[in-house]
């Protein structure tokens, strides 16, 4: 068994023992590795330090070995577990360390600490497909008017390229992702169940669909019961993995806007859609916007949203912040188009290529590059160069 | 024997029907009575037909003559059935057997002198004839050239009522039709004329390797109609099915040269603004006759000065650029004209239109946005390629030493990307990237790579390029990696296509 391999049971077996998010046992894997902490608390047993987090009986059977057979049937089942040291673990779920109040009463508040692993199912790489993604959630018990909103921004968002990642429960979730899915869109569902348990049952074909062209993910190995509380927890995962959570509607003591306050503590955003004010199912999401205190922004469509969470910079490329010469990376190509831009008159690109003496169709493809990576600007009339990096240069050079 | 059946073919929209034509001669007050649904040109059929054949010298049979074309349902129209007319009444009348023009459609009209003169639409009408099971046509000495394009029948010629005569009684021979010439199309314009416009050309070549529609918008001068002419000769030539389908609507139309030969290039239709909206999707009275529009078919419909036509005329752009077919429905039935078109508009930024090099126009932003204004809207939504032509600079003349490459060397880059793009999708049907719904592309089998996007995301996200400008994008990826040679888009491939749609009218 590699090392890897290693790692993964480990992570697999512990998260067996404890509820997800443990923040005790989640630190000890953190400090010593999970591979040692899963041996202290077999060897020790009761005497363990991180004994008191776990609940489930040491006793009974070997955690590896049931870990090593869970893995055995997820690849019958063609899913897989991705755990943090893995390429495609998204970064965006060790936010999670930064939020939690240890001294909470409530195991829920107490213990938001990032997965030990995940389980998921469907071909898309974990990091990529939540690169540029949104969550979308609400109540189970919507309206027609909360429906059409969902599937809209669900189908408007996956239009725009953004995943939609939601909770595939009834109502809101379930229009969020068929919205996604109809736009051929990238759609992830975060369960509080098994990847493998379809809950609710009646939004099997659904999760089908999901595991064919989005993800359906989870921190509950397979076969997992939906408990109630379980929901509670998996929140803080959609609050992590997404850029913002929009609440599309939600009652006044809506698990959505548990999510919605995950994300305000990770520094998302927070984004509710307004509803009529005599429906009920509304009340959850006025009450957000009333309250000032919280930074949430009263969205009413796809362009706010993504005006919001695709703001400038956001997820470009990483601009080259070299104090020295930002220009040394460029190719040849792309240091004589750059050479060629003016200050304040913009050239087409086939002006820039005539300037350049380069293909115009060479031009085409490297100007909107340089845009990206902040060298050039976009204006109606063509590209001008963009000062910044200019003056970076002259005064490094000169 | 006082009645006899002989065959001819007439034409329905765009097809053709084999139709036949009996005679019989009864006692009575000597008329002529002419049944089975004929238009005005028909009726007349009964005074040219009387004269043609005394002039021919043969007796007109003066008793009362019924002539019946069958199917008698069938509307029929035009002038070539006269000479099947003819032959039935005088071989009712018993002056000569019909045995030499069994298993024979003949198909002609006749002049007052028994001359007989070429008419429109004989292609359509031999092809069929021939799938009836015809052994032979006898057509106009004229049309002779056009009907020996069909295959699998025997075709002769005459050109006067009396050599028809005389090859039934078998005193005189048919003619035989010319041989084949030689294709004779005179090369049509070179893309090695443009000079610069490096940008239009490589719209132009991912238009015709995606069978994507272009619109180009810039000032007079800068080339839009230079470039545009030049789109058919990178264009693969029609196969033989679309050259025949091609060759009979300009048959039909009545636009084919006399002794034309197959047409093989993509034809080239440009109807000038002011067009009409029967001039430009078919019509006239009666049936309807195939417009611009379907002369284009297979190849490419160039509107200059685009908002200058009336709004009704582009929007019924609308329903051939969905389907590839335009139905026009009128009292006497529905015909409907194949008009798979490639759509290439063009238009000068604003109605001043001052040429390149003169003072900046004085137009207000809000007269210019109501003048393209005018475009946009479903018509637009199907362009994939906008671009905006900015006029030739000194620098780009200055380039011209560098030579320009000619239609031929790009049109074997887009014969092998087009040959690429229909392999890929042939799974489901899609003929060509153009066809591509957008939803496909984002689905996960042919989505691009996140690296690949960033440059067209960045568009998304600040508004400069919509939801479906997207889609365009993606799709015009495709064919700038298929010219490319490449499997999947690049990230380069994207951003240019990005470009492709800088002068996008509406985002």
């Amino acid at each position: 068994m590699s090392e890897l391999d290693e790692i993964r049971v480990a992570r697999l077996a512990l998260s067996w023992l404890a509820e997800p998010g443990n923040r005790a046992l989640c630190r000890r894997v953190a400090d010593l590795g999970p591979v040692l902490v899963l041996d202290e608390l077999l060897r020790n047993g009761r005497a363990a330090r991180t004994r008191q987090a776990v609940g489930a009986d040491l006793d009974e059977a070997d955690p590896r070995r049931l870990a090593e057979a869970a893995l055995a049937r997820a690849q019958r089942l063609d899913a897989r577990v991705v755990i943090p040291e893995d390429d495609e673990w998204p970064a965006s779920l060790n936010d999670l360390w930064r939020i939690g109040d240890e001294s909470a009463k409530d195991p829920v508040d107490r213990d938001t600490a990032p997965p030990l692993c995940v389980w998921v199912r469907g071909g898309w790489r974990l990091d990529e497909a939540l690169d540029r993604s949104v969550a979308v959630v609400g109540a189970r018990a919507a309206t027609s008017y909360g429906t059409q909103v969902a599937r809209e921004i669900g189908y408007g968002l996956a239009s725009r390229d953004w995943t939609v990642v939601s909770g595939g429960a009834y109502g809101i979730d379930g229009f969020a992702h068929r919205g996604a899915l109809a736009a051929g869109g990238i759609t992830v569902a975060v369960l509080a169940c098994g990847v493998d348990r379809p809950y609710p049952a009646s939004h099997a074909s659904l999760f089908d669909r999901i595991a064919e062209d989005g993800l359906l993910i989870s921190e509950w190995p397979l076969g997992a019961d939906p408990f109630r509380h379980r929901f509670l927890i998996r929140n803080r995962v959609i609050a992590a993995i997404t850029k913002g959570t929009v609440v599309v509607e939600a009652g006044p003591r809506s698990g959505s806007l548990q999510t919605l306050r995950r994300a305000g503590q990770l520094h998302r955003h927070r984004m509710v859609v307004p509803g009529p004010v005599t429906s009920a199912m509304s009340v959850g999401c006025h009450e957000q916007l009333r309250n000032r205190d919280e930074h949430t922004t009263l969205v009413t469509g796809v362009p706010h949203i993504v005006e919001l969470v695709g703001a400038i910079g956001h997820d470009l490329a990483p601009v080259p912040r070299g104090p020295e010469h930002p220009r040394d990376g460029l190719a040849a190509t792309e240091r004589r188009l750059l050479e060629a831009l003016l200050k304040r008159k913009p050239l087409s690109s086939e002006e820039v290529a005539v300037r350049a003496r380069v293909p115009v169709s060479d031009a085409m493809r490297i100007l909107p590059e340089l845009v990206v990576r902040g060298f050039a600007k976009r204006r109606e009339h063509g590209f001008i160069l963009a000062l910044h990096t200019d003056a970076t240069t002259r005064s490094a050079s000169g | 024997m006082s009645y006899a059946k002989v065959r001819s073919a007439g034409l329905v929209g765009v097809r053709g029907h084999l139709v036949e034509v009996e005679a019989d001669i009864a006692n009575g007050l000597p008329m002529m009575v002419l049944s089975g649904l004929p238009d005005t040109a028909l009726h007349e059929a009964r005074d040219r037909v009387r004269a043609a054949i005394v002039n021919a010298g043969q007796r007109w049979p003066n008793r009362r003559i019924t002539v019946n074309l069958l199917p008698a349902a069938l509307p029929k129209q035009g002038s070539g059935f006269d000479l099947a007319i003819a032959c039935a009444v005088l071989a009712g009348a018993g002056e000569f057997p019909l045995a030499a023009l069994d298993n024979t459609a003949i198909i002609g009209e006749l002049g007052l002198d028994g001359s007989v003169r070429p008419v429109r639409g004989v292609l359509p009408m031999v092809v069929a004839a021939a799938r009836a099971g015809v052994r032979q046509v006898v057509v106009p000495s004229e049309n002779a050239a056009e009907a020996a394009l069909v295959p699998g029948l025997r075709v002769r010629a005459t050109d006067s009522l009396r050599r028809l005569v005389g090859f039934v009684r078998g005193t005189e021979s048919l003619l035989d039709p010319p041989p084949p010439s030689v294709p004779a199309e005179p090369p049509g314009p070179d893309l090695a004329d443009v000079v610069g416009q490096g940008v239009g050309r490589v719209a132009l070549e991912v238009a015709a390797a995606g069978n994507h529609h272009l619109a180009m918008i810039g000032p007079p001068g800068a080339g839009k109609t230079m470039l545009a002419q030049r789109l058919p000769s990178i264009l693969p030539e029609l196969d033989d099915e679309a050259a025949l389908e091609v060759t009979a609507l300009h048959s039909i139309a009545g636009v084919l040269a006399p002794g034309a030969p197959l047409l093989r290039r993509p034809p080239f239709q440009a109807p000038h603004h002011t067009a009409s909206m029967p001039a430009l999707v078919g019509g006239g009275s009666g049936l309807a006759r195939p417009g611009a529009l379907s002369l284009a078919h297979r190849g490419v419909l160039f509107l200059d000065e685009a908002p200058e036509f009336s709004p009704r005329v582009l929007d019924a752009l609308r329903q051939p650029l969905e389907q590839g077919v335009i139905s026009i429905r009128r009292a006497g039935g529905d015909t409907t004209f194949p008009a798979r078109i490639q759509l290439v508009l063009a238009a000068n930024p604003c109605r001043c239109a001052k040429p390149s090099g003169e003072p900046v126009c004085i137009c207000t932003p809000l007269a210019r946005h109501r003048y393209l204004g005018r475009l946009s809207g479903p018509l637009l939504d199907r362009v994939d390629i906008q671009i905006r032509l900015e006029p030739l600079t000194t620098a780009a003349l200055l380039d011209a030493h560098a030579v320009s490459e000619p239609s031929a060397v790009v049109a074997d880059r887009v014969a092998k990307a087009r040959a690429a793009a229909a392999a890929r999708w042939s799974a489901h049907g899609w003929r060509s990237n153009a066809e591509v719904p957008g939803s496909a592309l984002r689905s996960p089998r042919w989505r691009l790579p996140r690296a690949a996007l960033s440059s067209v995301r960045k568009l998304l996200d600040e508004g400069e390029l919509s939801a479906r400008g997207y889609d365009r994008v993606l799709r015009l990826a495709w064919t700038i990696a298929d010219l490319a040679g490449r499997t999947r888009p690049t990230a380069g491939d994207v951003s240019q296509a990005s470009e492709l749609r800088r002068g996008a009218v509406a985002p």
